[in-house]
């Protein structure tokens, strides 16, 4: 074997793979979000912005090939490290119960990172993969948004997408080896921070378009 | 104060690595509460053995929270409910009259059981000898003080090397992961100027027989922290990743 | 017949370096060609299998751990002495030699004392190389405090778990050499006999533990490192699995066994709560640094310890021995100790016990000090007791510690059975009638660092490296003998657990061959020890199959050489009539019931050779010979 795929196919490896890959969506998160809080400025200001994102072009395919990329590496790492995590304990307890150091986010992280993977495929079909010579890009946010259990799906998306990364960002900073004991208690509440940003950032997004715009 | 308990035990018992194994109901009846919690399993198995019954079998031998020998599974928690205590240590004024105490081995598929409580933790050794030394034959090291290591590494690498090898970690770890383990001890040692020489090696190889033991990986969810008899702290893992990191990327070392 | 221990000739100072360079040496290539069997992987053989098979031989280690690191070696907490001198206080060799010499009370030999206190540098040395995180100074370099017995500080010390950092280096200088294919490792082996054939060490017998299997190992030489027996008293500070079996098996074989009644009592454990009581905890000698002994002067105060001025309160060590105070050697501490409360002063719920205080320490050097010195031994104790030794006096009394008899070797560690060597606490080299706190991990380190590598090696010389094979009728003749015990315990089938008469056999041995005894106590405890063993082998019950994981079985056999071996401890006992060290008689004692050696019958070490079942152990004499020492009465005053 060679020593790239060595290092990156050991367990440390495939959790630097991950936490590289999740830096990198946190990131396009952030970036995502500040676009969105454009729809706050109204149906202008949105669609003008939409207007800026596409004018990169090849930038933004790069872009958008890059992330489904890593989307593919994280996904696939994801479920390998589950399964093998999964099999290194053939037979289970009969009384689990967690000494203090599982968190929910922890617990739960393959399993909201399915919902995240559905979530985003059915988030493209709706919005990415549409024809949109005939409408602009806040009709379409905004007609779909009409619908109660579309803002719900949403909404329960994004707490999802919250607790995914209320593990997942003090996490990658262990993966990468970052802790350090002034800096730790400051990357965790930042990452709950980041967390509570998102769930509120994007989850408002559709409430606020049902309710109030 | 002393007083005395009675305890319905649920115990794992397993004649052997094939055989199915399964709950079996024991009570502890008077158990004073300045027992330890494998004094306890004494009188239990005092009395199966006058009953005419196979006693259980658990290991143990320093009964100090030293040697690393006990430790079982107890009410779901490794070494049981208190923190930082081996369960040799436990002491039954923990509990109160009348509880069930669920007690099942370390489960992991790199620790096959033996018998009853008795599990096979050879993979531990199997990773020190990946790696867990620093090289020097006898007779030829140099005069302990001519490398002056600063008190506060000296004092993190005991924190580190202060691992008594019980395998809890992995017991708790929900991925049956080594991760605390070989980060203590890659960390004991790359603290050390004398450990320095070997560091990218000794992190390589010794990560590259955890994955072959079948060890899982780690998701960062802290439980080995939290049952450590000797709270070691998972800021060890993060070092090893550092130090596999630099090792795989920066060094020669393959 | 006296024994003869290959002393070297020449100066006290020269003898060894003399004598390595007059041991042949094996040709580096020609070491390959031996087989050596090391069982015990504790501090003595996991440092000696490392060493050798640094230097080329083929080594295999048994233990009966599932790994070597759980070695009892790892519970040591204090500390490890050597001569380095690096807190200029004008330690030396010659003066940890001398304090080695005089703390074992005039009963060790001085060519194997100076060698050790000789080689103890080199010990720090090597471990601080493999990585043994010694305690060290701001400045990055290694600190030293002080220990009983020595008014230098010259112990090292890894917080308060020396001995597991020095286990940790030696098993991994061991596990790199079975990385290497130099070293064979057989965990969970259990050795339950030696064989000899034409006066020579063959090879052994083990058990598998999870077997049950009986499995033949031959060897060129066997090496014992299986520990002490301070367990055949039950409760001591011992782990659960420590035992005699080994070292009296090769008694059995014709091993000679030297001063058997020499055990160590150790002052500072936590006492006994109750019958069901597995084990003692043992609290590190280095906290009578700071810690003050005391007990209330009015016998019977039933005060609470805040509650009982200063002006009430006995510190009898520093009253009586002013100049060493509370860091007077083991054995005086622990009578002492016994004494305060067989007149009615011990405090706690059994008036066994008395107080160490820290009340003063933490007034003057502040509570974080005390905490980093002695923080884990506070929460040990703390754990144990539900008593917190910050805020109140703890309660200590003695316990049985360590065992200086053992199998009687020369100055090549090679025992009365030629190939069969003998290392660490399972020898008697060194200590005397009483070992000095911090000397067992030095000893041990010694004899598997740096004193077998070159003595085996004057033994492998006169043996041809022709390979050998665990067959012959040696070999099934010993393995018959083993299995006939093995299916004798199990059919006895009787009403008694193992543990029920181990405990009463330890009961005896405390009683009457313990801290003080009496010519009448040993001739009971006998005639108790030989009726207890009688109806063990009538009435013991062991549950369980042979081949198969079967504790019950293991401690059976265990316990079955305890109640043989005990009864020549107490021959030795009766033997030797003089108080010395750990050994008191109280028909020996001064005025001040200090300890009354006689040393013109009795400076020799006694060895014994068994003579079969029944009969009477027959006695050799080794004649000790002062030439750079005055046997002077100790004084701790
Ligand atoms: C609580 C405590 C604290 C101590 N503190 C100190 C201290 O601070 N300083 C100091 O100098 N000394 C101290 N000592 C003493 C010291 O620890 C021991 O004397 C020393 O470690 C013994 O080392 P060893 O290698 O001879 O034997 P051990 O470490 O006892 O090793 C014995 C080995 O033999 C194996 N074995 C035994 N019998 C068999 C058999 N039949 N078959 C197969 N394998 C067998 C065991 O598995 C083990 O590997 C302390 C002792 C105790 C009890
Ligand atoms: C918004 C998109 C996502 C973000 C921001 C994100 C972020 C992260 C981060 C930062 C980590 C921590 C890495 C580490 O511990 O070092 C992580 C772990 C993980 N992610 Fe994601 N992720 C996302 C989507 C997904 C998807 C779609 C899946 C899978 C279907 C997934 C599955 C996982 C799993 C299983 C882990 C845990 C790996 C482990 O520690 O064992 N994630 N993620
Ligand atoms: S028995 Fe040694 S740690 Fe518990």
């Amino acid at each position: 074997m060679n020593w790239l795929t060595q290092t990156l196919g050991s367990a440390i490896g495939k959790k630097l793979l991950m936490a590289i890959t999740g830096l990198s969506f946190i990131g396009f998160l952030a970036a995502h979000l500040a676009g969105n809080l454009t729809i706050y400025g109204g149906k202008d200001a949105f669609n003008s912005y939409a207007e800026h994102l596409h004018a990169l072009g090849p930038l933004l395919t790069v872009a958008e090939l890059g992330l489904l990329t890593f989307a593919l590496i994280h996904v696939l790492t994801g479920a390998l490290l589950f399964y093998q995590n999964w099999r290194a304990r053939p037979t289970r307890y009969a009384v689990d119960r967690s000494s203090g150091g599982r968190s929910i986010g922890s617990r739960t992280m393959p399993y909201t990172g399915v919902i995240i993977l559905a979530f985003v495929i059915f988030h493209l079909i709706n919005f990415s993969f549409v024809d949109k010579r005939h409408i602009t890009i806040f009709e379409l946010v905004a007609s779909a948004f009409q619908n109660p259990l579309y803002v719900v799906a949403y909404v329960a998306a994004m707490v999802v997408v919250a607790l995914h990364v209320s593990h997942g960002f003090w996490s990658l900073f262990q993966t990468l080896g970052a802790n350090h004991p002034k800096y730790m208690p400051a990357i965790t509440i930042i990452g709950l921070g980041l967390s509570l940003v998102f769930a509120i950032g994007f989850g408002f997004i559709p409430v606020y378009i049902l309710f109030i715009a | 104060m002393t007083k005395t308990i009675n305890i319905t035990l649920k115990i794992w018992r397993q004649k052997g690595p094939e055989a199915k194994g399964r709950l079996e109901t024991a009570n502890a009846a008077n158990i004073s509460t300045d027992m330890s919690f494998l004094e306890m399993l004494d009188v239990v198995n005092e009395k199966l053995t006058v009953d005419g019954k196979e006693p259980i079998a658990f290991e143990s031998d320093c009964r100090e929270g030293i040697c690393g020998s006990c430790g079982c599974v107890v009410n779901g928690e490794a070494h049981g409910p208190e923190k930082g205590t081996s369960l040799c240590q436990l002491h039954m004024r923990h509990f109160n009259d009348g509880d069930t105490i669920v007690i099942e081995p370390w489960r992991a598929r790199a620790f096959p059981i033996i018998k009853d409580l008795i599990v096979d933790r050879a993979a531990l050794d199997d990773l020190i000898r990946a790696g867990g030394y620093i090289s020097v034959n006898t007779g030829s090291a140099p005069d302990a003080n001519t490398l002056p290591v600063p008190q506060r590494d000296a004092e993190l690498a005991f924190d580190a090397a202060a691992c008594i090898g019980c395998g809890a970690c992995i017991a708790a770890c929900p991925n049956a992961s080594a991760m605390l383990f070989v980060g203590a001890k890659v960390s004991h040692m790359a603290l050390l100027p004398q450990g320095r020489p070997e560091a990218a090696k000794r992190a390589l190889s010794m990560v590259g027989k955890m994955d072959d033991l079948a060890f899982g990986n780690c998701s960062n969810h802290k439980e080995c922290e939290a049952v450590c008899p000797k709270e070691i702290s998972i800021t060890n893992i993060a070092r090893l990743n550092r130090e596999y990191i630099k090792a795989g990327f920066g060094s020669a070392e393959k | 017949m006296s024994l003869n221990a290959n002393i070297p000739l020449g100066p006290l100072t020269d003898k060894w370096d003399q004598h390595r360079f007059k041991l042949k040496l094996v040709n580096p290539a020609n070491k390959r060609k031996y087989d050596i069997l090391v069982v015990g992987t504790g501090l003595a053989g996991a440092s000696a299998a490392a060493s050798l098979a640094e230097l080329g031989y083929n080594v295999k280690a048994f233990t009966y751990h599932d790994s070597p690191r759980r070695a009892h070696s790892i519970a040591a907490q204090g500390g490890i002495n050597a001569a380095k001198n690096y807190t200029n206080e004008g330690d030396s060799i010659w003066r940890l030699f001398y304090d080695t010499i005089k703390g074992g009370d005039f009963r060790s030999r001085e060519a194997n004392v100076y060698r050790l206190a000789q080689v103890s540098n080199n010990i720090i040395d090597q471990c601080t190389a493999q990585g043994v995180p010694f305690a060290r100074e701001y400045g990055g370099l290694l600190a030293n405090r002080s220990f009983g017995g020595a008014q230098v500080s010259r112990t090292f010390y890894a917080r308060g778990q020396t001995g597991q950092q020095l286990l940790i280096g030696a098993y991994s200088a061991m596990m790199r050499q079975v990385a290497l294919g130099k070293v064979e490792l057989l965990t969970r082996r259990e050795m339950l006999d030696v064989v000899v054939s034409n006066g020579r060490a063959q090879g052994i017998v083990v058990r598998n533990m999870v077997t049950g299997e009986l499995e033949t190992y031959a060897g060129h030489a066997v090496l014992l490192c299986t520990g002490g027996y301070g367990n055949v008293f039950y409760l001591s500070t011992n782990a659960m699995n420590c035992n005699v079996t080994a070292t009296y098996r090769a008694y059995r074989r014709g091993a000679y066994f030297a001063n058997p009644c020499f055990t160590q009592i150790h002052p500072t454990c936590i006492p006994v709560h109750g019958t069901y009581q597995s084990k003692l905890t043992l609290m590190s000698e280095s906290l009578r640094n700071d810690g003050r002994v005391w007990v209330p002067k009015q016998a019977g105060d039933k005060r609470a310890p805040s509650e009982i001025p200063e002006s009430e309160r006995d510190y009898y060590l520093e009253r009586k021995y002013p100049s060493f105070g509370n860091l007077v050697p083991r054995d005086v501490a622990s009578r002492n100790a016994k004494e305060q409360c067989d007149m009615g002063k011990g405090v706690g719920e059994t008036g066994l016990a008395v107080y160490l205080d820290f009340r003063d320490a933490i007034q003057r050097d502040g509570r974080d000090t005390i905490e980093k010195k002695y923080g884990n031994l506070f929460q040990m104790y703390e754990k144990i007791t539900a008593d917190n030794p910050y805020e109140m006096p703890m309660m200590i009394y003695p316990a049985v510690h360590y065992t200086m008899g053992g199998l009687w070797v020369d100055y090549n560690l090679m025992s009365s059975v030629d190939g069969l060597f003998v290392l660490g606490e399972a020898n008697f080299s060194d200590h005397g009638a009483n070992r000095l706190g911090a000397s067992a991990l030095m000893q041990g380190l010694a004899d598997g660092y740096f004193v077998i590598p070159y003595t085996i090696g004057g033994y492998l010389n006169t043996v041809s490296w022709d390979p050998v094979t665990a067959e012959g009728p040696a070999f099934s003749q010993t393995v018959k003998e083993v299995d006939e015990k093995i299916q004798r315990l199990l059919s006895v089938n009787g009403t008694r657990t193992v543990d029920d008469f181990h405990r009463e056999l330890g009961l005896i041995m405390w009683d009457y061959c313990g801290m003080s005894r009496k010519d009448e106590g040993l001739e009971k405890a006998r005639g108790m020890i030989q009726d207890l063993r009688e109806e063990f082998w009538n009435d013991v019950r062991v549950p369980g199959a042979d081949r198969d994981l079967n504790q019950s079985l293991e401690k059976a056999g265990r316990v079955a050489d305890f109640l043989e071996f005990s009864e020549l401890m107490i021959i030795d006992a009766l033997q030797r009539r003089e108080s010395c060290g750990g050994h008191f008689n109280e028909g020996f004692q001064t005025e001040e019931n200090e300890a009354l050696r006689d040393d013109e019958n009795f400076s020799h070490v006694a060895a014994w050779e068994f003579a079969g079942d029944g009969a009477e152990p027959v006695f050799h004499k080794e004649p000790l010979v002062f030439e750079n020492v005055e046997l002077a009465t100790r004084s701790y005053k």
